[in-house]
């Protein structure tokens, strides 16, 4: 269980990104955070795993505090926590097995990780990870060379080799088109489900977090403005998340593939 | 539509700083006081006219050079080329490490950042000719001097240009290696290296390149190589012999550079 305590985030230069912000999100959950540029989605998800510093209240992952955590300690709860990006931060001009190993980093010894020694069943690890996406036929390719879909689904595997109790995806679907965001959303659903893991989602199409949100928190400047499920979040929720009528950018619209083998 | 009629905010164009113009008169003022006979070195164009002839004998000697001389600048050639090489291996080893303490995006702090950057600028701030006058003296007239002086000057130079590298590098992985739990050291090996590692090696081809051209100067002093041979033979006026070591650098310098600037396209 991931509880937020009256977290709030003010960035030096005075922008508060988080408010007053208490929040409860139970095991196995996939919840989507909406809200416009700068409602302060980024300051949340990385409120959890401590990749921004909280300047008030706290958050706590399983009774542990990531607000006192430093150093080894730090690096343990981050251990088990995945995090998916927008742009996928891959080390582009190495191969996508490696990649992945790179989420098998917290179990590797540093003089292993130096001589990029990993231990068979790290690699076996990365291996499945890279199966349960499917895209294991590219291990041994160079990253600069996939697709961004490929690419993001790379992320995803490597997220998943840190064997994760939370999955973090920070906007994992805006450098993609339509048809592969669905691929990739679709993805992140399915692992959710399968293998319980707690999933929070970053997105700015209404359309895609009503489809996979089966829980939407609604953010506007920092601050709480909707927590509810995905099926009662009508128009007028929305308009109240953004503080304006809606747009035709505010949806993806493609529709959702019915037969994924046409996209695969 | 309101049309172009209507006045809109144009910016006004903001008048050029002053600064420019007085810097441009300082620069030509300052040549001038130089050149001039009362105050800098007196320089008097004519005279290079009127003495042109005076170095005819020496020019005619080079442009004559002694080929039979050839063999004998094997060896002292191969020494040069053999000091080039161990001094660009151990001074590039040594500079990798340093490089991350170097560079904002990887040092510890900023204490580290600064103290590495203060030393690595005292170490490139020393030419390599004061480099090989200390080890000279330090350790003797030979090539382990010479060795040391190059070592040093590699340091300085690949610990700058790459730190630049690592300075410029995406930022993105390092985030990820954060996330997942990854230390300083991890991140570096596997965020970091993978992003400058052809750029490492193209600077160790610089390294070495640079060395054999160091290898005139240093030389001078004493610390071997066909820099010692070259200027034994000048203190002899031996000029079809100082020729044949002239051309044969320039030859080799240049297709080094060849070799060096086509394996450099390929990786980077």
């Amino acid at each position: 269980m991931i509880i937020f305590e009256h977290a709030t985030v003010t960035y030096p230069g005075g922008v508060h990104a988080l408010k007053d912000l208490s929040l409860e999100i139970p095991d196995g959950q996939m919840i989507v955070i909406v809200g416009l540029s700068g409602a302060g989605k980024s300051t949340l998800i990385r409120a959890v795993n401590g990749l921004v510093p909280l300047t008030d209240g706290d958050v706590t992952i399983d009774g542990v505090s990531v607000r006192d955590a430093k150093g080894r300690q730090l690096r343990e709860i981050r251990s088990r926590i995945g995090m998916i990006f927008q742009t996928f931060n891959l080390v582009k001009r190495t191969t996508v097995i490696n990649n992945v190993l790179m989420g098998r980093l917290h179990e590797t010894s540093t003089w292993r990780s130096l001589l990029g020694w990993y231990k068979a069943e790290d690699v076996e690890i990365a291996m499945q990870a890279l199966e349960r996406v499917d895209i294991v036929e590219k291990a041994y390719v160079r990253a600069a060379n996939l697709s961004g879909g490929q690419q993001q689904r790379v992320g995803i595997a490597r997220a998943l080799a840190q064997q994760p109790k939370i999955l973090l995806a920070d906007e994992p679907v805006a450098s993609l088109d339509p048809p592969t965001s669905h691929v990739v959303m679709r993805d992140l659903q399915r692992i959710n489900r399968e293998l319980g893991i707690t999933t929070i989602v970053n997105l700015h199409f209404l359309d895609l977090a009503k489809v996979y949100g089966e829980r939407i928190i609604g953010l506007r400047d920092g601050e709480l403005v909707y927590d509810g499920t995905g099926a009662q979040a009508d128009e007028n929720v929305f308009r109240d998340i953004y503080g304006r009528s809606l747009t035709a950018d505010d949806v993806m619209g493609a529709a959702e593939p019915t037969t994924p083998a046409v996209i695969a | 539509m309101t049309g172009a009629a209507q006045a809109s905010h144009r910016p006004v164009k903001p008048r050029r700083s002053p600064a420019i113009y007085v810097g441009l008169i300082a620069v030509v003022f300052i040549t001038l006081v130089s050149v001039s006979d009362r105050w800098g070195i007196g320089l008097d164009l004519g005279s290079i006219i009127a003495d042109i002839g005076r170095g005819e004998g020496i020019l005619r000697e080079l442009m004559n050079p002694n080929w039979a001389f050839i063999p004998r600048t094997f060896e002292p050639l191969l020494e040069t080329f053999a000091m080039a090489v161990v001094s660009a291996f151990i001074g590039c080893s040594l500079a990798l490490p340093i490089v991350f303490f170097a560079s904002r995006v990887t040092a510890p702090n900023r204490f580290v950042l600064t103290l590495t950057r203060g030393i690595l600028s005292v170490v490139r701030a020393i030419p390599d000719f004061l480099y090989a006058l200390i080890f000279v003296a330090a350790v003797g007239i030979g090539p382990l001097a010479g060795v040391v002086a190059l070592i040093f000057f590699n340091v300085g130079v690949v610990a700058k240009l790459l730190s630049e590298t690592v300075d410029s590098v995406d930022t993105g992985p390092l985030e990820a290696t954060n996330a997942a739990g990854g230390t300083r050291t991890q991140m570096v090996r596997w965020s970091v290296l993978p992003q400058v590692l052809p750029n490492y090696v193209a600077f160790s081809l610089y390294a070495f390149e640079l060395n054999i051209r160091a290898s005139t100067v240093i030389g001078v002093v004493g610390a071997g190589g066909i820099g010692t041979m070259l200027f034994t033979q000048y203190r002899f006026f031996q000029w079809e012999n100082v020729s044949v070591i002239i051309i044969e650098l320039f030859v080799i310098v240049f297709v080094i550079e060849l070799i060096s600037i086509r394996l450099r396209r390929r990786l980077v």
